[in-house]
């Protein structure tokens, strides 16, 4: 046997024992079982229209709202942590260091319920709206490390350029750093989103009326309602719908970013 | 190299896929409790899934699960020869019967009242408690009754009698529901909401130091059943039997003395 054969004909036994092996699995499965505890049609269809008019809305609008927010606020925070000037870049770090270090649902929790408490203060929009902001914050932690190392990226040589044409340096910033910087980090961003997506999921601790519930929360009220797990899968396939699309959306963007360069 | 390198992937999904059906193949005969004639998760034990903490009914203290549910089954589990396991799960794997048939326990005890929805994905033992609500304002507030929470922001518990309660019955307030009671309280200290209606004895939990008082209690005809798999009726109908027992020999009412009075 020509070794080329050989090695063929022992590929093609790794194929067939990793398809005896996926065939096992799915014959072993109680697909009974699972259908009726995870994929019941009619527990599915009592769910809609709400899940969309609700859940999924709510979700969207709300991972805009802590995106838009955390992106102002991270732009504003790495601004500072590049600054000449150093209690700004002290304050910078200390805030970024804090919130990248506590989880999301415990800065959640702070907001809505330990803030009101200690200074009798409560954010606007009730306890979606305190949820929102302490987001907006964590998120804003993060996306900063992001732009900064984005603006450092940028070859020094553009930003010494624009200078020697007589731009300020808060225009240079503006109309020729920022630009390539966001082109840079184009993929981190998206990441962040996606992981936004996810965590208003969390915003269930800061308690939520009916029309303000978003995915997860609404998955796990119908679960108790019409006890059988449906719905936890139904919204899992929801957060694909969202974030697939979207993710493809960036990587498109991508492409064509990389062209125009 | 890199063609060995996939080829030692492969082997090893491979390898890894038909170990995973092996252990599938085993857990399917779930070991026969022979001994007492009824499927149990583990043998001589009687394992209970709850959603910890829920007081008085399940908490934790000196590294121990107490409460009135805990110390029922407890009794229970004695009363047919078996240990007790207690797992923690979450209350949504509890409430659809995921974590019965799942197999990870053979009985949910976690302050669950019975629904008919409930009823059909699970077997339900006969009621063991009758669920009082009752309504928890700040001392001193102009919340008298449940009538006067028109435009008022009322705390519940999500997915509970309480949360069905308050939407049947209190139609004019804006209800905002809570994963569990360690939030349901420190929304209403923090003026998140101006009341909460919760389960009578957790709510008398709260009135202990004086800033709240419970304004008013309500009847719902809704009661807490220990759940479990709807085909093992050989447990469901051994639970009952204790139940009935533990109620003749007044060790319910004793437990039930423990954890509801004033």
């Amino acid at each position: 046997m020509k070794p080329s054969t050989r090695r063929r004909l022992f590929r093609g036994v790794l194929y067939a024992v990793f398809v005896i092996a996926l065939v096992a699995v799915v014959l072993a499965a109680d697909w009974e079982a699972i259908r009726e505890n995870f994929f019941d049609a009619e527990v599915a269809r009592e769910a809609f229209p709400t899940i969309i008019t609700v859940a999924v809305k709510n979700t969207i609008i709300y991972t805009v709202i802590a995106f838009a927010g955390g992106l102002l606020l991270g732009l504003l925070l790495a601004l500072m942590k590049l600054s000449p000037v150093a209690p700004y870049r002290w304050a910078a770090t200390a805030y970024i260091e804090l919130f990248r270090g506590l989880p999301a649902l415990l800065v959640i929790f702070g907001f809505a319920f330990a803030v009101p408490i200690a200074f009798d203060w409560r954010p606007p929009g009730g306890s979606a709206g305190a949820g929102l902001l302490a987001l907006i914050i964590v998120s804003g932690a993060y996306i900063a490390e992001t732009i900064r190392a984005g603006i450092q990226a940028v070859p020094s040589g553009q930003a010494e350029a624009a200078r020697s044409l007589g731009m300020g340096p808060a225009w240079t910033m503006i109309s020729v750093t920022l630009p390539q910087a966001f082109r840079i980090i184009t993929p981190p961003l998206t990441n962040e989103l996606v992981i936004l997506i996810k965590d208003t999921s969390l915003l269930f601790i800061a308690g939520m009326a009916l029309q303000d519930r978003e995915l997860t929360t609404f998955a796990r009220d119908s679960v108790s309602q019409t006890a059988n797990a449906t719905p936890l899968v139904l919204a899992a396939l929801m957060y694909l719908i969202i974030t697939l699309p979207l993710t493809q959306l960036v990587a498109k963007l991508e492409r064509h970013n990389q062209r125009g360069r | 190299m890199p063609y060995k390198a996939r080829t030692a992937a492969f082997t090893f999904l491979a390898i890894g896929a038909l170990s995973l059906t092996a252990c599938g193949g085993d857990d399917a005969g779930a070991s026969d409790g022979a001994a007492n004639g009824f499927n149990l998760v583990s043998e001589g034990t009687l394992t209970v899934c709850s959603d910890i903490p829920y007081v008085p009914f399940e908490y934790e203290e000196n590294g121990e699960y107490t409460g009135f549910d805990m110390e029922l089954v407890k009794e229970i589990a004695a009363g047919l020869d078996l240990e007790l396991a207690v797992q923690d799960a979450g209350f949504e794997g509890i409430a659809s019967g995921t974590v019965l048939a799942a197999g990870q326990c053979d009985l949910e005890a976690s302050a669950i009242t019975i629904t008919p929805e409930r009823e059909e994905a699970m077997g339900f033992a006969d009621p063991y408690y009758d669920s009082l609500q009752s309504l928890l304002v700040p001392a001193g507030s102009d919340i008298k009754s449940i009538d006067d929470l028109e435009g008022k922001k009322l705390g519940v518990q999500g997915n509970t009698t309480g949360e069905s309660y308050a939407r049947e019955n209190a139609p004019g307030a804006e209800i905002v529901a809570f994963p569990s009671d360690g939030e349901l309280f420190p929304a209403i200290q923090s003026g998140n909401v101006d009341a909460v209606l919760q389960d009578l004895p957790v709510n008398i939990g709260h009135t202990e130091d004086g800033d709240f008082t419970i304004a008013e209690e309500y009847e719902t005809d809704e009661s807490y059943g220990f759940a479990m798999d709807k085909d093992n009726t050989e447990l469901i109908s051994a639970v009952n039997e204790q139940l009935t027992e533990l109620r003749d020999n007044g060790k319910y009412q004793e437990i039930y003395d423990k954890y509801f009075t004033e």
